[in-house]
């Protein structure tokens, strides 16, 4: 299982996303779990909404924040979500 | 000892113990032995205060437990409240007289996961330990749980009894379709506690069980979540309780005792508020209870100069007291605690006794809840 560039990304069943005012960060819901998220990871987890490819992530981020070369951060973070069931692909 | 210096960081947990009332026996329940004394019962605008309280300082993991949360008749009510403030709202239960129009009903409130209990991978084993007649039911009711759509956690409590099985569960577990699976050994608190001797496993049981679990969770990867919960009497250092008293973790009990863990109450002389009485705020905050075992203020060697004091935070205060009897100690699974043959001399004493003499299970229920004394 492996970050496939041609197949959409989405956050897996049961997982949610969430802005919370009282820490003033995204958190990753699951399953009687938590992950509090940085600024970067929330940026990207949120543009893993089944309609973003790699590709497309990168570009809207590079866009974003005016800058270049964030392909090697996004894919070593997606790969570790994916790993973890945090994500998943479809085609 | 009360008071901590900086501000301590929101709660992130409600474990809200809707009943102590529940149709099985299980001889491992974490609640506290006299439960069957305790009869106050927080009402549905109680639940929905603290709800609010919790959810507005800063709670979003929200578990529904007991007992058996399905005994309330207000819980459909509690979860659509609750999904309302933003929760992610899991359900902890047995499965007992769960049916598919209380799983669809609880779906269109927002329940976002249920975890669901077995007690072994066999019929006949299952409804021993659970005291009543559930296998096939429970195995129905996962099975509707994943039809409706939820993430199902299938957490099975492990003991000398049924680590044998451990192979036959997982392969239940993928039968079902369960998306996590939590292999929990007991932790010897309150029921567990008075039946330990009958429920130690062997090192070699626990050597044999693990080697599956390692295996199933490779073989499982990316299809189903296997989480072993690590014996800790077996461990050489404790577990990191609670992630720390009074840092993450917030249990309303429930005639409404507001415990920094699940097991606290029976703490003596340990004065746990109630929120019949006090705002989450007050408590989570100001609260001596809550203040108890912030930081490192309250510690004794060896673990005030360890170099791992931040990592486990002393262990659990609650083991400490039920086998040193003072809470302040270190909690001694650690092979550092002086005390620690307390832990090793229960190893032993437990694989002495077969689980035909003289001492069966005490099984968890109202008659054997009032003839025991209220302490262990």
């Amino acid at each position: 299982m492996s970050l496939q560039t041609d197949q959409a990304i989405k956050l897996s069943s049961g997982y949610r996303l969430q802005w919370e005012d009282a820490q003033q960060m995204f958190v990753l819901l699951y399953p009687e779990g938590l992950i509090e998220l940085n600024q970067s990871s929330a940026e990207i987890l949120q543009l893993c909404d089944a309609q973003h490819k790699l590709a497309d992530i990168v570009q809207t981020l590079e866009t974003k924040f005016s800058t270049t070369g964030l392909k090697n951060d996004i894919v070593s973070f997606l790969t570790i979500a994916l790993d973890n069931g945090w994500i998943n692909q479809s085609a | 000892m009360a008071g901590s210096i900086k501000a301590p960081s929101p709660p992130r947990w409600l474990l809200a113990e809707l009943t102590y009332a529940c149709p099985l026996q299980c001889p491992y329940c974490s609640n506290p032995l006299d439960y069957a004394n305790i009869k106050d019962e927080l009402s549905t605008n109680d639940w929905k205060r603290v709800l609010k309280q919790s959810r507005d300082m800063g709670a979003v993991q929200l578990g529904f437990s007991g007992g058996e949360p399905l005994v309330r008749k207000d819980l459909v009510e509690l979860v659509d409240y609750s999904h309302g403030l933003g929760y992610y709202t899991n359900l902890i239960t047995s499965g007992y007289n769960m049916d598919k129009e209380k799983i669809i009903a609880l779906k269109n409130a927002g329940l976002d996961h249920i975890q669901i209990s077995l007690q072994a991978s066999s019929k006949e084993l299952n409804d021993f330990i659970a005291g009543a007649e559930s296998f096939e039911h429970k195995k129905h009711v996962a099975k509707l749980i994943k039809k409706n759509g939820y993430p199902m956690v299938l957490c099975v409590v492990l003991h000398r009894q049924n680590i044998h099985q451990m192979k036959e569960i997982l392969e239940m577990a993928i039968e079902l379709g369960a998306d996590f699976v939590e292999l929990a050994n007991t932790q010897y608190y309150g029921w567990a506690q008075h039946n330990r001797d009958q429920l130690l496993p062997t090192h070699e049981q626990l050597q044999t069980a693990e080697a599956i679990a390692n295996q199933y969770q490779a073989s499982q990867k990316g299809k189903m979540k296997i989480y072993y919960v690590v014996p800790d009497y077996f461990e050489g250092r404790p577990k990191a309780c609670m992630n720390g008293w009074g840092t993450t973790f917030l249990t309303i009990a429930p005639d409404g005792l507001a415990l920094p863990c699940h097991s606290a109450r029976q703490l003596p002389n340990f004065d746990c508020p109630n929120v019949n009485e006090h705002s989450i705020s007050d408590i989570w905050n100001d609260s001596t209870a809550f203040n108890y075992f912030r930081g490192d203020r309250w510690m004794k060697e060896p673990c005030r100069s360890c170099p791992e004091k931040d990592k486990d935070f002393g262990g659990c205060h609650c083991q400490a007291f039920l086998l040193t009897g003072d809470a302040s100690n270190a909690d001694p699974v650690c092979d550092l605690s002086p005390l620690h043959h307390t832990v090793t001399d229960a190893i032993e004493q437990a694989g002495q006794v077969s689980q035909t003499v003289e001492q069966p299970l005490l099984f968890r229920n109202p008659k054997n809840s009032k003839q025991l004394k209220k302490s262990p």
